[in-house]
């Protein structure tokens, strides 16, 4: 188990090194730069040559990267080249929207997936089943910018329940505020990760269905619902652990979308600004972060799936 | 990437238009008949703002967003601009210049003080300027190209000699370049200030505000409100819907075709500005080189269905604006006559001609919708290209690699790039650059407003661009507010006059 989480590690790691030259070399790609845009329309070549020169634009690309990538290993993430904030606390203080934002979209999506999935599964022939089945089909083929779209004419526009957009200057000061506002953007993300996980759920308990000790389980006088709920569910909980895991990432891809379509000032909104002021330095930890964490929650529920189930340690 | 901003205040480097109430312009207390209680003294003004600062540093960044709030509220110098455009002394209570146009002497005022405490000397001015004059990475620095020295006499005079006469450098130094910084200051200016203003800066929340407090040890007279609070709101609707919430008491930049929404609440004024909303022509490249095919461009476009369209602004048919010396109505140059430009792009041979415009994204897609239907009906083909900003500056700016584009140029007094052939107009004429020349040179400032004019009619007559028009700004301001200015207001706000009445 040590000797596993170990290897696993070292890949996580040599992951992240890998993205972070992608990163790195892929936003070098894009067209203009910060000193253009510190400069302004009125500036000369000149004027803004030297810009670049104050700003270390002109240093060897090598340089660039193991100035940057150097900060990372003693854990400065830097500062913006823009507004001379450090990148660390910028991100911290976004994270008060966008994490508990996440936490909530998730939570959603588990409480629309798990119940109805495993109800589809079990009506799977019948009418309801299907029902389920189709909606949750469309459900996930839904963009989320057009869900929350929807959302905001339903919940705002017509019932006026819940604020269309912003997020309380007075932030976490008061709560009952910033949950509100926060509200329906975690739905939209929820509704459409749970979508995708409800079809997830539904199949898992099809397979968990078929599984001899659940056809043991019904011989011994359960019925086939109740022995698919005691013994084949727990069966399968693990796999939609793993699952549950791979979606968080589609959870940061979906703040990035909703933050724009709600004005929450999150990290999604954040990164969106950075990139079109080309404050490269800042954009780079970002995606960095973002990339760590979605590579770390793989990392820890690989190592929870072995640790909590017996058939992979013997595996191995 | 979801940003509907129309307006573009972005772009400003210089300084911005005039106007605005100068705490020292002697602006009699005109309350409007509707306030309905005397001012509050302790009360907190909330002004809703579309476009952010990307940093505070106004010596090195560019932007009206900073010029907006900072200049003449946080930080000031030696001279400012009054309402008619007009310089006027500001840190210096008189200056004088040379007959010859070569000698600044400024006189301080008395008592000036940084917000730290330190007292501002001449020394401090001869620092703050010298730092213009040799960092080129300082913002004014080429208008510092024709000084030779900056001294200090004694603690309260400035003096600045020139080589040669320059008709626009008393107007620089209204900008940033003008502003008085402590010598050897170690302040972070991007977050942080040590100004001389009525306010000094007490947040910045990223992202979403801005909060000024009054400076009690202000040297002059002291500011009318306790507090001043600038809320970001990049979208309009959401503007809107803040001010109608009150949560603003003046919204700036109010979206033309929501305006209608807040008149119940507010009162709506219309400021002009020196927003000149440019279809720029790449003068170099063919078929624009083509004087024929340039004029045809102009004919075809019905400038005031444009202005319908977009929902607010003046026509303008020449480079320099109502607010800005050297202007004259320049109607007569052209108009819009579709027929003529068929027959115009018959004669140069570019009867179905395909044109593409660069455009940054944020100006929206009325305007390139306009000119798509316009052009349309003379046979000429307009893609669109909307790009991003820095794109915009990398491709178009710099590398002039674009054949038509669209940008709101906001700064004062910039006839000068269409004197410049290396600018992206890339319009080059030796007449107009020899009468801008000797416009700078010119000392009598009526003089020299005659010649920027008759450079200004030879541009409009070579059609070296359209200007589809002079931008207006529609400010909603809340009934207990009163003094906030009107004109030129997305490159400067100045709140030194401005008053909140208790609320009803």
């Amino acid at each position: 188990m040590i000797r596993y989480a170990l290897v696993r590690g070292a890949l996580l790691i040599a992951g992240l090194l890998v993205s972070s030259v992608l990163i790195f070399l892929t936003l070098r790609v894009f067209p203009g730069d910060v000193a253009q845009l510190i400069a302004g329309t009125q500036a000369s070549p000149a004027e803004v040559d030297a810009l670049r020169e104050s700003l270390g634009l002109n240093r060897p690309l090598l340089t660039q990267y193991t100035d940057w990538i150097g900060g990372i290993f003693r854990g400065d993430l830097g500062t913006s080249q823009l507004s001379g904030a450090s990148v660390g606390a910028e991100l911290l203080l976004k994270a008060q929207v966008t994490v508990p934002l996440g936490i909530m979209a998730l939570l959603i999506a588990v409480i629309i997936a798990v119940p109805f999935g495993i109800l589809a599964a079990l009506l799977r022939n019948r009418r309801g089943g299907t029902a389920l089945s189709v909606g949750a089909q469309a459900m996930a083929a839904v963009p989320v910018v057009w869900a929350g779209m929807m959302l905001i004419v339903v919940f705002s526009v017509w019932l006026g329940w819940l604020p269309p957009q912003g997020f309380p200057r007075t932030g976490w000061s008061t709560p009952g505020k910033a949950i509100e506002s926060l509200l329906l953007p975690a739905l939209t993300i929820g509704i459409v990760e749970g979508a995708m996980l409800m079809r997830f759920v539904r199949s898992a308990t099809l397979q968990a269905a078929g599984q001899d000790f659940v056809r043991t389980a019904a011989a011994k006088g359960l019925t086939r619902t109740r022995a698919l709920i005691q013994h084949g569910i727990p069966a399968v909980g693990l796999s939609i652990i793993t699952v549950l895991g791979l979606q968080v990432a589609g959870i940061i891809v979906g703040s990035v979308v909703i933050e724009q379509l709600f004005t929450l000032p999150g990290i999604g909104r954040m990164l969106v600004a950075d990139v079109g002021t080309r404050d490269l330095i800042k954009v780079q930890s970002e995606l960095l972060v973002l990339t760590g964490f979605v590579l770390i929650v793989g990392f820890v529920v690989d190592l929870l799936h072995r640790a909590i189930d017996p058939r992979q340690r013997e595996a191995a | 990437m979801f940003r509907r901003t129309r307006r573009l205040a972005l772009i400003s480097a210089l300084a911005a238009t005039a106007v605005i109430l100068s705490a020292c312009s002697g602006t009699p207390d005109q309350a409007p008949s509707s306030a309905p209680s005397s001012p509050d003294p302790d009360a907190t003004l909330h002004v809703g703002l579309v476009l952010e600062p990307t940093n505070l540093d106004i010596r090195h960044t560019s932007g009206a967003a900073l010029e907006q709030i900072l200049i003449d509220n946080i930080y000031e110098g030696l001279v400012s601009r009054t309402q008619d455009n007009e310089v006027e002394g500001r840190l210096a209570s008189d200056y004088e210049v040379s007959d010859d146009g070569l000698t600044y002497t400024f006189t301080l005022n008395d008592g000036i003080v940084f917000h730290d405490g330190t007292p501002l000397t001449s020394a401090d001015v001869v620092s703050s300027y010298e730092t213009v004059r040799t960092d080129k990475t300082v913002q004014g620095n080429a208008e510092f190209a024709a000084v030779t020295s900056i001294t200090a006499p004694d603690a309260t005079t400035v003096k600045i000699v020139l080589s040669e006469p320059n008709q626009n450098f008393l107007f620089a130094l209204t900008g940033p370049a003008g502003l008085v910084f402590k010598t050897g200051d170690k302040t972070d200016l991007k977050t942080a200030e040590n100004g001389t203003g009525p306010f000094t800066l007490t947040r910045w929340n990223t992202g979403s505000s801005i909060t000024f407090a009054r400076n009690d040890d202000y040297w002059g007279e002291a500011a009318g409100v306790a507090q001043v609070e600038f809320q970001y709101i990049p979208d309009f609707t959401a503007g809107v819907n803040a001010a109608l919430a009150h949560d603003v008491d003046v919204l700036t930049a109010v979206d033309p075709n929501l305006a209608s929404q807040l008149e119940d609440d507010f009162t709506l004024t219309k400021g002009r500005t020196t927003d000149k909303a440019t279809l720029a022509f790449n003068n170099k490249k063919a078929p624009l080189d083509d004087v024929r095919v340039r004029e045809a461009l102009r004919l075809a476009i019905d400038h005031e269905g444009l202005i319908e369209a977009v929902g607010a602004g003046t026509t303008l048919y020449g480079p320099i604006p109502e607010l800005d010396p050297g202007y004259e109505d320049l109607s007569d140059v052209i108009s819009y006559d579709p027929e003529k430009a068929k027959s115009l792009l018959a004669e140069a041979g570019q009867e179905d001609l395909e044109l593409t415009l660069t455009i940054p994204s944020f100006y929206g897609t009325t305007v390139p919708k306009v000119l798509i239907s316009d052009f349309k009906k003379v046979g000429v083909t307009l893609d669109v290209n909307s790009v991003e900003f820095p794109t915009w500056l990398e491709d178009v700016y710099t590398n002039h690699d674009y054949d038509l584009s669209f940008v709101l140029h906001v700064e004062p007094r910039d006839f000068g790039n269409f004197a410049n052939p290396d600018y992206y107009f890339g319009y080059d004429n030796a007449k107009v650059q020899d009468l801008y020349a000797k416009a700078l040179e010119e000392v009598d400032p009526d003089k020299s407003a005659e010649l920027l004019a008759q450079a200004a009619r030879i541009v409009s007559e070579d059609h070296a661009a359209d200007w589809l028009y002079n931008g207006e700004t529609i400010t909603a301001v809340s009934p207990i507010v009163s003094g906030f200015p009107e004109d030129s207001i997305n490159s400067r706000i100045n709140l030194a006059d401005v008053t909140v009445s208790a609320e009803k």
